[in-house]
């Protein structure tokens, strides 16, 4: 299966095992503008897979209150960059409904599926990567898989997590990371980083697309091409890079990080977004506050530059395997 | 908005038959003759300007029953209603202000720090809830407290959520008064946000039409003529009938959105006129008329049932109150205008005057009533005044379900460490310490 296959056999699972499960938003009944959700309306029905008029903040509000009344309501959003219509139903209200109700109300059974991160050529509306903008949304969970298999088990996860969730799915795997997924039922947990490659000289910590960019830099570490060679000294070629897949970014797992840290000493966080106010600012202090003397060189951050995502200069604006691989040098090197 | 997806996704979509439901409807033939796909519009050669819902270019006509002095209209369309449910009616029409005068009058002293009251508006806000079913939900703006005061929700529950003490069930002391939250009334939580009610009202119509053994409940929605310039509203309204939910939208047009008069809030024909674009049942009511309001919002309930669809109702009122206990009104109008439509056009003393007509009303009884009511009032005031706060501890708690995320526990050992040592040194908190439960001791000891 690739990621959008995974993530339909998610929700089939979600809807044959749970009655009040809907799957609505714009052009899902058809299958959705990335396949998403093909043949779902088919199998079950347009009663519970269903077109939505084209207004985000409708979507989301509509999911809270279908929600708020106990039914799972899985919906989404076209593409990240048009969740901003709906921030004020997913901050003000999502996300507090159960603390300011005490508890009376919620819409845990909320998850809000969409597409992020650059494809290629998505300029400004169709690469962003918002997940920073709701990291001060306390209530909230934000959740971003890497693979078909991540995919599937944290969608699951996100279904049934008692927390309004954001599921974002980063569109450029979804025909392009394929392996094998379990057709059963399964759940990954939330909130829990995993750690991809063990390592004892650096923690390099990424989730989504960035992570393929990661390990590629891991590879040119180890075995440089001839023209990148002068730049990789021969001494750190032979570096122990711990590779983590952060997979909520809220609540982020602090202790997994932190023991990464602490056992290498160095840190490199890597995120489409730009730097300023992005998720790595808060793990960056977190890092600096729990690891203080065991940091070896100061935490760096390779990410999107502080401007929008622009059509024709994308190739100089994410963070590839190059910059990834120079920040890793640098920081071995400090 | 462009929406590329398909093409991205380097997955080009075949075209979509784009058969509507207007395009369904119309017998093929008529097609041929020239119809639009998207819409059943007859062409016509001559050039022409739409600025109306109403054929003959009028305004939507006010619903009303009784005139101002609570006589029957001739050939009225009066709802059916006995001694015994007018007197449940007029009773909770007075108790409100009666309610209002004295949480605003605390509110002025300083014992609770926010208030907003319902005057002008009793009709409104006690007709819909008397002729609403106590099982269907309702998601309010913040002026309907009306609402939860006939479904039995209590003063002491009213005082304990304004005051923020430890009987509030509402929002454990977390809102500013006037945020009510009832599961058992079937009363949404209140939220400050303007019009974010209305669209999840659409979603929580939707959900009761799944549920077993609710197919007979609608979810109704409350807000005020300013909130419907929100896009939420458009949003809410759109989904509503479009998807469709059995969701009722009442509309309070009190005329004003803290200062701003509805003629800067709209250049239509008020709230109403929108709903036909919609295609939504609607009716405009007079909503200082407590009959016609009761009338009005059955009627808009069978429809939204049977539809399984939303209905829009605009009640036109006057709001008498200031906007909040923040506002002076007569900053921006008149305080003779104010007296003025008070006198005027009262619906209290419309239905008042109603009652008396048929011999079902009193001014011993009234003068009763208003001893009675105001005495509960204070009752519960004082009662409610001298319970603590919560415990400290809420002030960590729901936020989310589940595990607690390490971010929350780190920092709630981090308050209580400070409590430990600071508690009793830094004044600001020594003071406020004392109104919590137990004086916050269990948070202190917890800091130990």
């Amino acid at each position: 299966m690739n990621v959008y296959q995974a993530v339909r056999d998610a929700m089939s699972v979600a809807l044959t095992k749970d009655d009040t499960a809907v799957v609505f938003g714009e052009d899902v009944a058809f299958g959705g503008v990335f396949r998403c959700t093909m043949g779902l309306a088919e199998e079950f029905g347009r009663e519970r897979v269903f077109n939505t008029p084209l207004t985000e903040q409708g979507i989301a509000g509509f999911g809270i209150g279908m929600a708020a009344m106990g039914h799972t309501a899985i919906a989404e959003i076209q593409f990240a960059d048009y969740i901003f219509p709906a921030f004020d139903q997913i901050v003000n209200e999502a996300a507090k409904l159960r603390y300011r109700s005490g508890g009376q109300y919620d819409c845990g059974r909320l998850t809000i599926r969409t597409p992020s991160m650059s494809v290629g050529h998505g300029g400004l509306y169709h690469s962003q990567s918002p997940e920073g903008f709701f990291m001060g949304a306390a209530g909230l969970k934000i959740v971003i898989p890497r693979s078909p298999i991540q995919a599937k088990g944290l969608l699951l996860g996100s279904v049934r997590d008692p927390n309004p969730v954001v599921f974002m799915e980063p569109k450029i795997l979804y025909r392009s990371a394929v392996e094998h997924v379990p057709i059963d039922d399964y759940e990954l947990p939330l909130g829990v980083a995993e750690v991809l490659h063990q390592g004892t000289d650096l923690t390099l910590l990424s989730w989504g697309t960035p992570l393929y960019h990661c390990e590629t830099a891991l590879h040119m570490l180890q075995h440089p091409p001839p023209e990148l060679a002068p730049h990789v000294p021969q001494r750190l070629r032979g570096a122990k890079i711990e590779l983590i897949d952060l997979r909520t970014i809220l609540p982020w797992d602090v202790q997994t990080v932190v023991d990464s840290v602490n056992k290498t000493g160095r840190l490199v966080i890597v995120h489409e977004a730009g730097a300023t106010g992005g998720v790595s600012s808060d793990i960056g202090a977190e890092v600096q506050k729990r690891c203080f003397l065991k940091l070896e060189a100061p935490v760096r951050r390779v990410t999107g530059w502080d401007t929008p995502v622009p059509l024709q200069y994308e190739k100089f604006h994410i963070p590839d395997a190059l910059r990834i691989l120079d920040t890793i040098v640098d920081t071995l090197s400090y | 908005m462009i929406r590329t997806g398909a093409r991205i996704a380097g997955q080009f979509l075949q075209p979509r038959s784009v058969a509507t439901a207007a395009q369904r409807a119309v017998p093929h033939v008529e097609v041929r003759v020239g119809r639009l796909p998207q819409s059943q519009s007859p062409f016509v050669p001559k050039l022409q300007f739409f600025n109306s819902v109403t054929a003959t270019g009028q305004q939507i006509p006010t619903y009303r029953v009784m005139d101002g002095s609570g006589s029957a209209l001739d050939g009225s369309s009066m709802p059916e209603i006995d001694e015994a449910t007018a007197r449940k009616i007029y009773e909770h029409m007075v108790l409100l202000p009666t309610m209002d005068t004295v949480l605003y009058n605390v509110q002025r002293q300083g014992k609770i720090s926010f208030y907003m009251t319902a005057y002008g508006e009793e009709a409104t806000v006690v007709g819909a809830a008397a002729a609403l079913e106590p099982h269907d939900e309702v998601l309010g703006q913040y002026r309907e407290s009306g609402v939860l005061l006939w479904r039995g929700f209590g003063l002491d529950n009213i005082m304990g959520q304004c005051l923020g003490n430890v009987e509030d069930t509402s929002t454990k002391g977390r809102q500013m008064p006037v945020h009510f939250a009832s599961r058992e009334h079937h009363f949404y939580s209140i939220s400050s946000p303007l019009a974010t009610q209305i669209p999840q009202a659409a979603g929580v119509g939707f959900a009761l039409r799944r549920t077993p053994g609710r197919q007979n409940s609608i979810a109704v929605c409350f807000m005020g003529e300013g909130a419907a310039s929100e896009g939420d509203f458009h949003a809410g309204l759109q989904m509503a009938s479009t998807l469709p939910c059995p969701t009722m939208f009442i509309v309070r047009n009190n005329g004003f959105a803290i200062s701003t008069p509805s003629t800067e809030q709209y250049h239509g024909d008020g709230i109403a006129s929108r709903g036909p674009g919609y295609g939504i049942d609607t009716i405009r009511v007079d909503g200082n008329d407590v009959l016609a309001v009761l009338s009005a919002v059955k009627e808009a309930r069978k429809r939204c049932l049977e539809q399984s669809r939303a209905v829009l109702v605009e009640a036109m009122t006057y709001r008498v109150g200031h906007h909040s206990t923040s506002d002076d009104s007569f900053a921006y109008r008149a305080r003779s205008e104010v007296e003025d439509r008070k006198k005027i056009d009262n619906p209290i003393s419309r239905m008042r005057r109603f009652m008396e007509e048929r011999g079902w009303w009193s001014a011993k009884e009234e003068e009763e009533l208003k001893a009675r009511l105001k005495a509960d009032v204070m009752k519960a005031f004082k009662r409610a005044e001298g319970l603590s706060r919560p415990s400290l501890t809420e002030l960590f708690d729901d936020v989310y379900a589940g595990q607690e995320p390490w971010t929350i526990k780190e920092q709630r050992s981090e308050l209580f460490g400070l409590l430990k040592k600071y508690g009793q040194a830094w004044d600001p908190w020594k003071k406020e310490l004392g109104k919590f439960k137990n004086g916050g001791q269990d948070l202190i000891d917890a800091g130990k």
